[in-house]
């Protein structure tokens, strides 16, 4: 049985625009689980980035509960909801958003010395994401103009992750980067994952949907339907069966990234993609 | 230039704040500029054309008799004299006399005319400036009247030891003798009050010889040569006199005090102005630089780009000016109540052209200049660069308080970082900061010296103030002294008498006497050596020194009643009674040129003595060997009440001004940072900082500039607040200002300016609440 982390009740989102009510999220009800790579797909228009900012608190819902654990966060006060994001959200932005006017460290421990209080656990800690996420320590000293996209990309997720959060929010991470840096991106958001963090993302790209093992398909403001993709696994972990094709675990179904894709393409397809 | 107007209009649009704060900036330093120019390039004038008005004399000399003889003689002086133009000679009255004024008591050498004598002196003449149907009574020179001397109403004047009451029938103008200021006061009688007082006897006839000169700047060798040959001719004879250098000048103190603080807040407030608008462009020229780069692109030249901002900034700031300038009209009137309270010489308001166009004339080429200057990186805007990547707004060269190192607390690190990445808007706040500190600490100064306890004030302005005065004869003073040193009521008496003597080949000099120079309450006259201790020496004031060119040590000629000696300097002093044409001797040194026929006493009375009553008692007790007795706290307060009101006012309005330019230079300051980091707090509000600790941030980034500036301007100003003071009353004959400085007020100033930045910083920056990290998302 998952743990419910995120759970939506009725949320609905409404925009004024020239006089005229826009009803963005409809009646979502929605439970997001623990330890999930839970991605949100649909098209330009349907609500997706409407609904991971109010997931996470960046937004409030015009109608609804949203309820984080125990708490119920839809009807925090702007300083509440940031005092919840920087204690239980990390977010990984498809602009990036590094702040120019500090290094890349600097990005990363303002955020860190934001929530904790211990420095030098800190500082430990931000040394072991960028070394995981394979930034060197030249690179931590400069600033963002001063780096490549995937290296900002991947500085972004260690700013993310420095505070441990229960929850990982990515808005189209691989929206801004090329194909090679952006597979970089999700591999180390995959292995991330693959360590028990719970991350949701919103994408229209489908190679990034396939490492989410739970799809959400948005269309109208409402979750269309969904599918469960199983736990992707790397090719590295493939074990050679009959020497031919790769084969990996899909939960407890055995598929190569073929069928997953098929799987994907299929779901898609009904849902009208 | 239509290009330049739409571009100009476009950035007008965007940068609404801006052009807010610009314009209180501007109008403010018009509104001041156009004032200042007024009061010093007409107001003084005003002097003149009143002058010529009355055809009002250059010297005028008031000696005590008026028999054909003297008559004469001064005719006869005159005359032989080429450089005189015109003369009249009058028979009036002259006494030292006192009247209740202000609330204080007015003490002057007054010289009473018969009123239609006085109305019809075709030289010097008086013009009546309100009128009334009493028929018998005193008319008094416009600058007395307030509620108390009013129209109707009686007035009690003190003539020698005889009270005279007399009804206001009404006010007159008097160029040369309107005012206590100067040197003697003009107060017109009706025919049969007139002849009242020549019977009570308590007034001596005079004459009264008003002279024009073909050139008034030889006024004062002409009162020296005058006043020489009546002296000589005439020792016993009392006489008072006056030139047209020092009236035109003394009445006109106020005016200078205030004109000069007005140009200083002015230029401030234009400097101020001028940072700001070159931090703006600096900033736009940034922020736009892609802007910039396709506009460049399009066709347009760097010229029409500088136009743009030329017509923007100049454009504002010329209206801005303009109204300003305007304005300034209706203030002046409430100025000009003020200054006529000293100067006593009506004026009209009226519009100036000069300084009008002079006032835009400075603003628009001021701002035109700084606009060129600052906007000419655009000129190396290449296009394609601009295009492409923008040029670089900052230069990361290095990182300030890096997080990892520094152990200050976050919030305040990320502060700093601000700070240190914004050297434009510190620099701004510096020279801003540094402004208002002047400011502070002139006020405190002001209050501290002037308004809580004008002592200082009165020492280095009066030079020295006692309780009380009491002018005896001569033959009286041993008596005098011996009673007063057994009165229980008094602490100290001395000697301090004034009295003229010529400088030869000098001006004429107001000599004040004493016995021992250690007995006076005001040591602090002396600016340089010390005070004349033997006969032979003297200390002369450090204005007539410069002037002169004389040094301590140097040995001048005195001369008066046909007699001559010579004194080594022993030092420099200053005191203002004589606009800086003063001198100290000891008795024995006066007296070997002459001998005193009256002598004036200070005393200084035991705590709670009625000062009036006392003095009563004494004119009681020495009957008609007293010829004056002045009650000297109140002729000064009397006296001084009118700068203090006046400086009250300035003191209050640089105050308001300082808070307002304060405001607006963080306004736009905090409108730019907001502005330009806009998405930076929209980021670390996503990233969980609240609005408050970003509010907290951008306030504590003003901090280190407010506080170093605060710092270093308290401190600085502190020191240089006397030499600057001594630089606009130097006219006065101030060389050397002794105000105290407070300290106590300046730190609590610097701590107010301090936390007042810091509270209107977090207000200002309130605005970072309405930055949602949805609406960085949504790209807005």
């Amino acid at each position: 049985m998952k743990k419910i982390l995120l759970k939506t009740e009725n949320l609905s989102k409404s925009f004024s625009s020239g006089g005229n009510m826009q009803h963005v999220l409809k009646n979502i009800d929605l439970e997001l689980y623990q330890g999930d790579f839970t991605v949100i797909m649909g098209a330009s228009g349907a609500g997706k980035s409407t609904l991971l900012y109010a997931l996470s608190g960046m937004d409030t819902p015009s109608l609804g509960t949203i309820t984080f654990g125990e708490r119920v966060i839809s009807g925090m006060n702007q300083d509440e909801l940031a005092v919840f994001r920087r204690n239980h959200c990390g977010f990984v932005f498809q602009q990036i958003y590094l702040i120019e006017g500090m290094s890349v460290m600097d990005n990363v421990l303002s955020a860190g010395l934001l929530v904790g209080r211990d420095r030098k656990a800190i500082m430990t800690k931000a040394k072991e994401l960028f070394e995981a996420v394979d930034i060197p320590e030249e690179t931590q000293k400069k600033f963002p103009t001063q780096i490549s996209g995937g290296e900002a990309q991947r500085a972004g997720m260690v700013r993310a992750l420095i505070n441990s959060p229960e929850i990982l929010f990515a808005d189209e991470p691989t929206g801004a980067l090329n194909s090679k840096t952006g597979l970089d991106v999700l591999d180390t958001l995959t292995s991330f994952n693959e360590k028990g963090q719970s991350i949701v993302m919103v994408t229209h790209d489908m190679r990034s949907a396939r490492r989410g093992n739970r799809i959400l398909y948005l269309r109208d403001g409402v979750i269309l339907g969904e599918c469960d993709l199983g736990r992707y696994v790397r090719p590295e972990e493939v074990r050679p069966a009959d020497g031919n094709a790769a084969r990996r675990t899909l939960g407890n179904a055995e598929s190569d990234d073929g069928a997953r894709q098929e799987k994907l393409a299929s779901f898609l397809a009904e849902m009208g993609w | 230039m239509g290009k330049s107007y739409l571009l100009a209009c476009s950035n007008l649009r965007k940068a609404k704040g801006q052009t807010v704060a610009i314009v209180v900036l501007m109008f403010l330093a018009a509104l001041m500029l156009n004032l200042w120019l007024m009061l010093s390039m007409d107001y003084r004038q005003n002097f003149d054309r009143c002058h010529d008005k009355l055809n009002a004399e250059h010297v005028t000399l008031a000696v005590d008799g008026d028999g054909s003889e003297i008559s004469q003689f001064l005719t006869d002086t005159m005359e032989a004299d080429e450089r005189t133009k015109d003369y009249f000679l009058d028979s009036v009255m002259h006494m030292v006399g006192t009247f209740e004024y202000n609330g204080g008591e007015m003490n002057s050498e007054l010289i009473f005319m018969e009123k239609e004598a006085a109305l019809s002196r075709p030289v010097g003449k008086c013009e009546i400036v309100e009128d009334s149907s009493h028929e018998s009574g005193v008319y008094m020179p416009i600058l007395y009247k307030t509620d108390d001397i009013a129209v109707g109403k009686t007035i009690e004047i003190t003539i020698g030891n005889r009270k005279m009451p007399y009804t206001v029938c009404g006010f007159f103008n008097s160029v040369m003798s309107g005012s206590h200021n100067c040197g003697m006061c003009g107060i017109l009688l009706t025919n049969d009050c007139y002849r009242e007082l020549q019977e009570a006897g308590c007034a001596p006839k005079a004459t009264l010889c008003s002279i024009r000169l073909d050139d008034k700047e030889e006024s004062e060798d002409y009162d020296a040569m005058l006043r020489d040959a009546v002296s000589s001719r005439y020792p016993a004879s009392r006489s008072t006199s006056n030139t047209y250098d020092m009236v035109s000048r003394s009445r006109y103190i106020s005016q200078m005090i205030c004109s000069g603080i007005m140009s200083a807040m002015a230029f401030f407030i234009l400097l101020i102005a001028l940072v700001v608008i070159a931090s703006n462009i600096i900033n736009y020229i940034q922020e736009n630089m892609k802007n910039l780069g396709a506009l460049k692109a399009v066709g347009y030249t760097s010229r029409q780009l500088v136009g743009s901002l030329l017509v923007q900034f100049t454009g504002i700031s010329l209206t801005v000016a303009l109204i300003g300038a305007g304005l300034s009209y209706a203030l002046f009137p409430y100025i000009n109540v003020m200054m006529i309270s000293q100067t006593g010489i009506p004026y009209k308001v009226r519009f100036l052209p000069v300084p009008f166009v002079l006032t835009l004339a400075v603003l628009g080429g001021a701002v035109s200049i700084v606009v060129c200057i600052s906007s000419r990186r655009i000129r190396r805007v290449e296009p394609i660069v601009a295009l492409r990547q923008g040029i670089q707004t900052h230069t990361f060269k290095r990182n300030h308080v890096p997080l990892e190192k520094t152990r200050v607390p976050l919030n305040l690190a990320l502060a700093l970082k601000t700070t240190l990445s914004g050297i434009k808007h510190n620099v701004t706040i510096c020279i801003t900061i540094l402004v208002l500190s002047l400011v502070a600490v002139f006020s405190g100064v002001m209050i501290e010296n002037m308004i809580a306890d004008m002592t200082p004030f009165l020492n280095m302005i009066v030079g020295e103030t006692a309780d009380s005065a009491i002018n005896i004869t001569a033959e009286t003073e041993e008596v005098f002294c011996a009673d007063m040193e057994e009165d229980g009521r008094v602490e100290k008496v001395y000697l301090y008498n004034s009295v003229q003597l010529l400088h030869v080949d000098g001006d004429v000099l107001m000599v004040t006497i004493t016995d021992d120079f250690t007995k006076v309450n005001n040591q602090d006259v002396i600016v340089e050596g010390r005070f004349p201790k033997y006969e032979n020496e003297m200390a002369i004031a450090a204005k007539y020194a410069v002037e002169k060119k004389l040094n301590v040590g140097d040995e001048i000629r005195l001369t008066t009643d046909g007699k001559e000696d010579g004194y080594i300097i022993s030092g420099f002093v200053q005191i203002t009674n004589n606009l800086g044409k003063d001198c100290l001797l000891t008795r024995e040194g006066y007296e070997c040129l002459g001998e005193l026929q009256n002598a004036s006493y200070y005393l200084n009375l035991a705590e709670g003595t009625d000062i009036e009553a006392f003095n009563t008692e004494i004119k009681d007790r020495y009957k008609d060997k007293v010829n004056a007795t002045i009650n000297i706290d109140a002729t000064v307060e009397s006296a001084a009440s009118v700068y203090v009101m006046l400086m009250k006012m300035i003191v209050y309005a640089v105050l308001v001004l300082s808070v307002l330019v304060i405001t607006f230079v963080l306004y736009l300051l905090v409108r730019t940072i907001v502005g330009n980091k806009k998405q930076e707090y929209g980021i670390l509000k996503a990233l969980g900082f609240t609005s408050r600790q970003l509010i907290w941030q951008t306030a504590l980034s003003f901090m280190p500039a407010v506080m170093s500036s605060t710092i270093v301007g308290v401190t600085v100003c502190s020191f240089i607040i006397n030499p600057l003071a001594a630089m606009f009353l130097k006219d006065l004959g101030i060389v050397k200002c002794t105000f105290r400085v407070p300290l106590g007020y300046n730190i609590l100033a610097g701590a107010v300016m301090i936390l007042a930045a810091f509270g209107i910083s977090c207000v200002l920056s309130m605005r970072i609440k309405k930055i949602t990290p949805r609406k960085l998302l949504a790209g807005e």
